[in-house]
């Protein structure tokens, strides 16, 4: 598509617009230019890994959902249908009712990808698995860690707003390990599925149709799924589980760019990135650092509707 | 097995999970041919083509160009197969180029560009298929029918040696069914092997020059349509009642379907029903009772009657003359026998001349109580005759003797009906 490549390059130029504004942005109020004490100390120490963080974790997310759709063959499939958000609010709900809220995210990492890993091996119990089987053996697992974590903050006590603050997601303790970390996870598994492109195109036409086009169906599907495992996991474990990232930005950005997961997969770091850091500096500036996924369930939700409003149909 | 054929099967089992649905199948396809796979609903068809195209584990031995299926590459698969499946889930809205140009996935590297000849060979399909109009669309916007023909284009665009096609004109109308199918006698004359489940055994007959009949998920025929097309066989695996034929136009065989014996435990189904016509007079006749579920025989048939054709076409047993002859006094004997097996005889009232007129004296002989008369409301005797009448007389002397003389077909049957039931009392 001759769109391609002009709208990839200005989405770029957002995304780099958003990070370097969205870093000057902030309760404490500085200006571009700031000589005020501290304000290198606040821009450089606490703002940029967060609001680098954001972006990371956003892009992260909506690569994963992007990657999730083509897999499962549905545009509402999430980056958590597998269990992973459920998984890593488990871990980080055992870490705060047990262990004073040491290691959250070690925990909350684990969780993910035990989730994820008693999905493949129940699902793949058979030898041939249908993604219609680790689809709904996702939403099973989901749905009992779901209970479980529940069942933790009946009787955390004290730590029920720790836990509840989890589970909406935020980025109050981003440090810049978390930035850099962030990144070590998205570039290589971005580009991994950036790779995959042509398969997600294939398997999103079902996995049959992508074995009679040439492709190692199972292979890719694997490929794909330990992809975005890796990129979820990270995610939750530095950022909660929030939610609708992962979920509207590949519809943002197949509405611009059509389907061809080649280019979806590039522009949903990029539109993904941009959202998330809008709703975190909304959150931090604006509405006394509520969880981010309240923001962007807020945003996301109504957008969601009005697209489904305006198309008539999905993309 | 010889070293020449595309794809070979031998004592191939596939199925999901446990079960097998293909068991035991042995079959194999040389290049430039066209194999159709027919079988009633539930027996294996697609199974068999999705065992070939191994996207489901199968057992047993299958080859592709001489080396196991399991040893070619996914890639070298997809440049060697092409499918077609009866429809495909359409979650995005991907243009229909999009859609084509997967074809070439096999053929480039990774993130490769496509080079001009995949471009032109998409264009090459569209045009094959009819879908150059439609290649901005989105797959979402197209009708089944059309999605059927992108579905077609792609595997075109594959440009493989094998071609898999399950039911690819299910959706389609009526000229774009003969349309897909030249198109696919073509190739498979230019050397593709062509395998195709087909619904329509018509159809397949028509286009493949060899058919293989599934039931239960084993090949029970395989040879060329007029072969595998038998009423013998289709009773036996569809459980359904046909006539075939070679059709003057084609050349090809064709069958209709009759209306199935729906026994319903009538009486009737038990009853013996001899047809006396000619000149055509007893051919919607006999088609009516056969309708009914009679058992029906016809008489003394001179081969150029209709009546004839539609006896023979029914399966319906007779005795076959020459033509503008008298009939031979072994033909009346034989005549004499049948009429005594019969439970009623039907005499559908015909034209008579001298040639014919032994037959009426043979069924003076008979009860009168056994025969029907069916003479059309509004028809008389008289126009029957050409013997100066004889006919009239022998006509009349039947009625006077007592038997029944009805002006309709469904008169017939309510009066055989009537005596069926009254029958067992005895």
């Amino acid at each position: 598509m001759t769109r391609t490549v002009p709208v990839i390059i200005c989405l770029s130029i957002a995304a780099i617009t958003t990070i370097v504004l969205c870093t000057f942005i902030g309760p404490a109020g500085f200006g571009f230019v700031s000589t005020a004490s501290g304000a290198a100390d606040i821009i450089g120490s606490i703002r940029l890994p967060r609001v680098l963080a954001a972006f990371f974790v956003g892009a992260s997310l909506a690569v994963a959902g992007a990657a999730m759709q083509a897999l499962f063959k549905n545009p509402m499939a999430d980056p958590y249908i597998l269990g992973t958000s459920s998984g890593g609010a488990l871990g980080a709900s055992l870490a705060i009712v047990f262990f004073g809220g040491l290691f959250v995210p070690v925990f909350a990492w684990i969780g993910a990808v035990v989730a994820i890993l008693i999905v493949w091996s129940i699902a793949g119990r058979r030898g041939v698995i249908s993604v219609e089987t680790l689809l709904l053996t996702g939403i099973a697992v989901s749905f009992f860690f779901s209970a479980i974590v529940s069942f933790l903050i009946a009787i955390a006590g004290q730590n029920v707003h720790q836990i509840i603050f989890w589970l909406m997601g935020g980025f109050w303790n981003a440090s810049p390990a978390d930035a850099v970390l962030s990144a070590c996870i998205l570039i290589p598994a971005g580009l991994l599925l950036f790779f995959m492109g042509r398969d997600l195109n294939a398997l999103s036409l079902g996995e049959e149709t992508a074995a009679h086009l040439g492709i190692d169906a199972a292979r890719a599907r694997w490929t794909v799924l330990g992809g975005s495992t890796l990129l979820v996991a990270g995610a939750v474990s530095i950022a909660g589980s929030i939610g609708f990232v992962g979920l509207v930005c590949p519809h943002i950005v197949r509405m611009l760019l059509g389907p061809d997961n080649r280019v979806v997969i590039p522009a949903c770091i990029l539109v993904g990135g941009i959202l998330l850091v809008i709703s975190d500096t909304l959150t931090r500036t604006y509405f006394s650092d509520l969880p981010v996924g309240i923001i962007t369930a807020f945003i996301g939700a109504p957008f969601f509707i009005w697209l489904i409003w305006q198309r008539g149909e999905v993309t | 097995m010889t070293g020449r054929d595309r794809i070979s099967a031998e004592n191939l089992h596939a199925g999901y999970g446990t079960q097998d649905i293909v068991k035991a199948v042995s079959c194999s396809f040389a290049p430039g041919t066209f194999t159709g796979i027919i079988g009633p609903n539930g027996s294996g068809k697609t199974t068999l083509l999705r065992a070939f195209s191994r996207v489901i584990p199968s057992g047993g031995i299958l080859e592709l160009d001489g080396k196991a299926v399991s040893d070619h590459t996914p890639t070298e698969l997809g440049m060697a197969l092409g499918f077609v499946p009866q429809d495909e889930a359409r979650p995005f809205s991907y243009t229909v180029m999009q859609v084509v140009l997967m074809a070439r996935y096999a053929r480039t590297s990774r993130l490769g560009s496509l080079m001009p000849e995949d471009y032109s060979r998409c264009h090459q399909a569209f045009a094959q298929t009819g879908v150059a109009h439609l290649a901005d669309r989105s797959i979402r916007t197209l009708s089944g029918g059309e999605w059927q023909r992108v579905l077609i284009a792609r595997a075109l665009a594959q440009d493989t040696k094998v071609l898999l096609l399950d039911e690819p004109t299910s959706h389609l109308d009526l000229s774009h069914q003969s349309e897909i199918l030249s198109l696919m006698r073509d190739l498979a004359e230019s050397g593709v092997t062509i395998i195709g489940v087909f619904h329509d055994l018509n159809l397949a007959a028509l286009y493949c020059d060899r058919l293989i009949m599934i039931q239960n998920g084993q090949m029970v025929a395989d040879g060329p349509p007029a072969q595998v097309l038998t009423p013998e066989k289709i009773r036996h695996v569809y459980g359904a009642e046909v006539v075939t034929s070679c059709h003057p136009a084609t050349g090809r065989t064709f069958l209709m379907p009759v209306k199935t014996q729906n026994g319903n435990g009538s009486a009737l189904s038990l009853m013996n029903v001899q047809v006396i016509s000619g000149g055509g007079s007893g051919s919607d006749l006999m088609r009516f009772l056969a309708g009914k579920g009679l058992a029906v025989s016809a008489g003394v048939l001179a081969t150029t009657d209709s009546d004839y054709l539609t006896a023979t076409a029914l399966e319906i047993p007779c005795i076959p003359v020459l033509p503008f002859s008298q009939i031979p006094a072994h033909a009346l004997e034989k005549l004499r026998t049948m009429l005594a097996k019969a439970d009623k005889i039907v005499l559908s009232v015909h034209p008579v001349g001298t040639g014919n007129l032994p037959v009426l004296q043979v069924l003076r002989d008979m009860n009168p109580a056994r025969i029907i008369i069916h003479l059309p409301e509004g028809r008389d005797f008289a126009s029957f005759d050409f013997a100066r009448g004889a006919a009239v007389t022998a006509y009349h002397d039947l009625r006077t003797a007592g038997a029944y003389t009805a002006t309709s077909y469904e008169e017939i049957v309510a009066f055989l009906r009537a005596d069926a039931l009254r029958k067992p009392q005895r």
